[in-house]
């Protein structure tokens, strides 16, 4: 922008326009191109959004705690997974998923618990499972979607407690998955920077109070782990 | 009290996918987005479905924050106030087209009486623009805010102010000139 000139003067307004939502679309998707390559156009844009923004910023009012619940069913999938898209859909509940823990026992015992890891397209399976049976979780992820089906074949968060699950790649901290669904079977999305870092990562579930750990970390029991394995 | 360092750093972390900066990034601006989306659609449920709406796009565009230069609040508001008017710009043309009738459709475009809800929500501070408004003509200034808080085009800003649609161009052109005068004295 040249200093002062009628140039300035149209850039000034054609920022304030595109703030305002006024621009046609072609018109607003060239401006959007110019502000990636020009930063006094940013600035320019940055002062009219900034100022515009208090037109609209009113008092606060506390939304029902119905919006979160629906935020993390969309975006993480506590809903039952999408019919379809999984070969898990076949289990048709318990006996075949007591068959598949069972089939995972012996898949352990001949891998073993340090398989060969692999990032490939290879569908992941973990069990999950607590020292004394009380609570066990099969997981399977795929990589080509970042979702992980959970199916929690025994055991069930205390009254006002959530089971949360985590990701524990080698030396690192845990990492939140989320928290396990209400439900026996659902579905989460790992998050596609942590895709690759499944493969021989260990899960956990730890004891946390309802909504999750506020901390971003454990805070309660691990009552249950198991190793990410090769399904094949 | 929640800064801005904390903001920007809960963004970070809800980019990386960190899920529990995620949620204390809804706990602290959830009410001030949910604010935004009634001052401007006045309506409870829509409200709550634009909000829910708000925070999937945070969490898939939480990287982009910084691209446009804006400051993290900035940044989130504007993504509140531009999801609320889309929404807003369907229900109209969703009303105008069960409606049928261009008349009805016009009489949708007359400068609304303030709601209930948002009464209780524009009740907040006054900020340096609404000063800077103040010092135009009140149906410019009305059309501003009519521009940003409603999502009026030109054509639509024509019509409720009566005039020619360039005529409602310049007058709108050179109002925002004096606002950018105004706005850097």
């Amino acid at each position: 922008m040249s200093e002062g000139g009628p140039e300035r003067e149209d850039d000034r307004i054609r920022a304030a326009e595109y703030a305002l939502g006024l621009l046609a679309e072609a018109e607003a998707e060239a401006f959007a191109t110019r502000l990636r390559d020009d930063p006094e156009l940013r600035a320019e844009y940055a002062l009219w959004a900034t100022h515009l923004a208090g037109l609209a910023d009113g008092d606060k009012v506390t939304p029902p705690a119905r919006v979160w619940q629906g935020i993390e069913t969309g975006l993480f999938g506590f809903a039952p997974a999408a019919p379809g898209r999984s070969r898990w859909r076949y289990w048709g509940g318990w006996g075949l998923g007591a068959a598949l823990a069972g089939m995972l026992v012996v898949l352990l015992l001949y891998v073993g618990p340090f398989g060969p890891p692999t990032v490939s397209q290879a569908e992941l399976v973990a069990h999950i499972e607590a020292e004394s049976g009380d609570l066990r979780v099969l997981a399977g992820y795929d990589a080509a979607t970042g979702q992980l089906e959970v199916s929690r074949i025994a055991g069930e968060p205390a009254p006002g407690r959530s089971f949360e699950l985590w990701l524990i790649a080698g030396d690192a901290a845990p990492v939140s998955l989320g928290l396990l669904p209400e439900r026996a079977r659902g579905v989460l999305r790992v998050p596609d920077a942590l895709g690759p870092q499944m493969a021989g990562a260990t899960l956990a579930i730890s004891d946390e109070p309802a909504g999750g750990s506020p901390t971003g970390q454990p805070t309660g029991a691990v009552l249950a782990a198991g190793q990410v394995i090769t399904a094949s | 009290m929640v800064t801005r360092a904390d903001i920007e750093d809960m963004l970070a972390r809800t980019a990386m996918g960190d899920r529990a900066a995620f949620a204390g990034l809804y706990r602290a601006t959830s009410a001030k987005l949910f604010g935004v989306a009634l001052r401007i659609l006045n309506d409870r449920g829509e409200a709550e479905e634009v909000l829910q709406e708000v925070f999937v796009r945070i969490w898939h565009k939480a990287d982009r924050y910084r691209a446009n230069g804006l400051s993290p609040m900035t940044w989130l508001i504007t993504v509140a106030r531009n999801l609320s008017i889309d929404r807003l710009r369907r229900l109209r043309a969703a009303g105008a087209a069960q409606g049928g009738d261009p008349d009805a459709a016009v009489a949708q475009l007359a400068d609304p009486a303030p709601g209930p809800e948002a009464q209780i929500v524009a009740a907040g501070e006054r900020t340096r623009l609404d000063a800077c408004l103040d010092e135009l003509d009140g149906a410019r200034a009305g059309a501003v805010r009519g521009a940003y808080l409603e999502g009026l085009s030109y054509a639509e800003l024509a019509v409720r102010h009566e005039v020619p649609l360039n005529t409602m161009r310049t007058w709108l052109r050179r109002s925002l000139l004096k606002l950018r005068e105004c706005l850097s004295r």
